[in-house]
């Protein structure tokens, strides 16, 4: 099974024997055979109308979450009816979600010690070090909130940095008596720009480079740079922005000892987690699999959190639901492959341009950002990055559409709260209950920050990524 | 005119402490018959915008446990809100001698809330600064913040804009 390789393989690398794969060569050479638009339009095969509807319908399912249906349940729906429609076989299904073994741990493991951060009060204490630096002064706090959480996000993921850190972030603000909009939008913002930077920083940059073949740590030496841009870029956006919205001093400043301090976080689980990054970090260089590796730390740090006399809640906010969505969500693209649909999207996307590695990394970049926006930036990640293997690319060429494609799929989503332009229904909804929720207020800035960290990453992406 | 006149005004946080003086002129000498109510008004708008709240989420990332984190940030709310209104009030206190001050406290929309606190408290005026946020504002097309604007529209009772020009 091609996906049961190591990421570090080139999509190039013959795969072994298996119908899925047959069905998946088949096409792959269908497409490398004939990149005129007729020869790629048929390629399309009769259950393709069927795939691609039990799709979008799914993904309308992940989004507006109808009667609670979770995220997860959903795309398992889906992924069950596709294979009870038989676009995909059940055999191969079962052999995907087991092909992802890596990727599935990598979740396990990256949830697990982002619980484990926010259960030590690491938030707390890197917010209360911000509210310090700052002394009071509202635009070197918005600086010390962006720094903060591009930390945050480049070692935990951005989903960490959004959803522990914001919250933190926001009773910081409060406390100063501050107006918290532009400190949240900061913090909300530089959690996708700066997870470009790192494997761990972003489900989506691991995603693509294990569909796509590529090793998710040799694409580092260019996207690490490209979120120092994407990062720097934001700031310089922001402190725009709010250059008169910020008061030159803030209304109120707290006592410097009512801040939480770092000595409320365990010694020894602040150096185990000290250790674990640099561990990671030798692993990753040394090509051992990512996930075993995450998931080892993970275990590592419960234990030490065991021995500092915490209550330890092992299981507890672990991502099962992100596993079963990543793994329905492999089920269903797949079965869109197999239809030939995503073939379909790649000779469209990127049929004329496949030879020019810096053309591919800018359409797959545009393309992956409009993905997002359109329905959702993982789903949207999955599809193109099938799209791309099934496009046969050559290895520098794969290499740039992988950048490209997470620089698109992981800023994209800025422009709207959640990166979707469908969860605005959301906002409709929640108005209709009475609460009000500025998205104007978000959207406005979203529409100048976006295109700006997208270019400024894709900058030093085209700089760094392609061979000259 | 007889009787105490009741004032309300609106406190975004970060105005010039010198409107006190400013007002303190406009109102007249006799601060002893003015009843000053100081109202801050919390805006819901940003942590609604948090996504932790019931609106869209983020993915299928696993949430925080909910409960505690909205009751931390109401906490904090409040804290910052009260330290906001008790630092207005002694202002207040020193520019106005011997006039009578309240604080009071929403949450909400803050044009919406102004003009309800206004229509509740039967205010003779409503004081607010026209672009609390920007600092010295000249008079002149868009001097006047989203805020201003809709209590200017909606206001029951005359407005008194107070700016600091450059």
């Amino acid at each position: 099974m091609r996906r049961a390789a190591p990421p570090r393989q080139r999509p190039s690398t013959k795969p072994p024997e298996g119908i899925h794969l047959t069905v998946r060569a088949a096409r792959a050479r269908g497409i490398l055979a004939a990149s005129n638009e007729e020869a790629s339009i048929s390629s399309l095969t009769s259950s393709a109308p069927l795939a691609t509807v039990i799709f979008l319908v799914t993904i309308a399912l992940v989004i507006t979450r109808p009667r609670g249906l979770t995220e997860a349940r959903a795309a398992l729906l889906g992924a069950v009816v596709m294979v009870l429609a038989g676009l995909l076989p059940l055999g191969d299904a079962a052999s995907n979600v087991g092909g992802h073994w890596n990727v599935l741990l990598f979740f396990v493991g990256l949830t697990g010690a982002a619980a484990i951060a926010e259960r030590s009060g690491l938030f707390e204490a890197l917010a209360g070090t911000s509210a310090r630096l700052s002394g009071g002064s509202p635009r070197r706090l918005l600086v010390a909130v962006v720094l903060a959480g591009a930390l945050v996000a480049a070692l935990l993921s951005n989903d960490a940095a959004a959803l522990v850190l914001t919250p933190v972030v926001y009773v910081l603000v409060a406390r100063f008596g501050l107006e918290p909009l532009p400190y949240v939008l900061a913090c909300t913002f530089v959690a996708d720009a700066a997870s470009l930077a790192l494997p761990v920083s972003n489900p989506v940059n691991v995603i693509v480079s294990d569909r796509l073949g590529v090793s998710a740590v040799s694409l580092v030496p260019v996207l690490l740079p490209a979120a120092i841009a994407a990062v720097v870029a934001l700031l310089g956006c922001l402190l725009v922005i709010y250059r008169r919205q910020l008061p030159a001093a803030a209304p109120i400043l707290p006592a410097a000892d009512s801040w939480a301090s770092w000595a409320g976080v365990p010694r020894p689980l602040l150096a185990a987690f000290g250790l674990a990054v640099v561990v990671f970090a030798i692993a990753s260089a040394l090509d051992v699999p990512l996930g075993p590796t995450l998931t080892t730390a993970w275990l590592f740090l419960l234990v030490v959190e065991r021995r500092c006399g915490r209550e330890v809640a092992p299981l507890e906010g672990i991502g099962w639901s992100l596993l079963v969505f990543v793994a329905a969500m492999g089920v269903l693209v797949d079965g869109l492959s197999s239809a030939g649909v995503t073939a379909w999207l790649a000779s469209l996307v990127l049929g004329p341009v496949r030879d020019l590695p810096a053309a591919v990394m800018a359409v797959s970049a545009a393309a992956a950002a409009v993905g997002a926006n359109l329905f959702n930036n993982l789903p949207a990640a999955f599809v193109l990055a099938d799209a791309v293997h099934g496009a046969g690319l050559g290895t520098a060429s794969a290499h740039a559409a992988a950048i490209g494609t997470i620089i698109g799929a992981d800023l994209g989503p800025n422009l709207t709260p959640v990166g979707s332009v469908a969860t605005l229904l959301w906002f409709v909804l929640l108005r209709q209950r009475g609460l009000e929720v500025s998205t104007w207020s978000y959207i406005r800035v979203g529409l100048i920050v976006t295109p700006i960290t997208i270019l400024a990453a894709l900058a030093v992406g085209l700089l760094l990524g392609v061979p000259r | 005119m007889s009787g105490p006149r009741r004032v309300l005004v609106a406190i975004a946080g970060a105005e010039d402490p010198t409107i006190v003086a400013e007002l303190a002129g406009l109102l007249g000498s006799d601060a002893a018959s003015l009843e000053v109510t100081l109202l801050h008004v919390v805006d819901s708008g940003p942590r609604g915008l948090l996504p932790i709240g019931p609106g869209p989420r983020r993915g299928p990332w696993p949430a925080p446990r909910n409960a505690p984190i909205q009751g931390r940030l109401t906490a904090s709310e409040d804290e910052g809100a009260t330290a906001l209104l008790a630092a207005w009030h002694d202002r207040f206190a020193a520019g106005l001698p011997g006039a009578t001050i309240t604080s009071e406290l929403r949450r909400g929309e803050p044009e919406h809330e102004i003009i309800a606190a206004a229509t509740a408290s039967r205010a003779g005026t409503v004081v607010l600064a026209a672009r609390p946020r920007s600092g010295p504002t000249d008079p002149g097309p868009r001097s006047l913040g989203h805020v201003a604007r809709f209590v200017v529209d909606h206001a029951p009772v005359p407005v008194l804009l107070v700016r600091r020009s450059a």
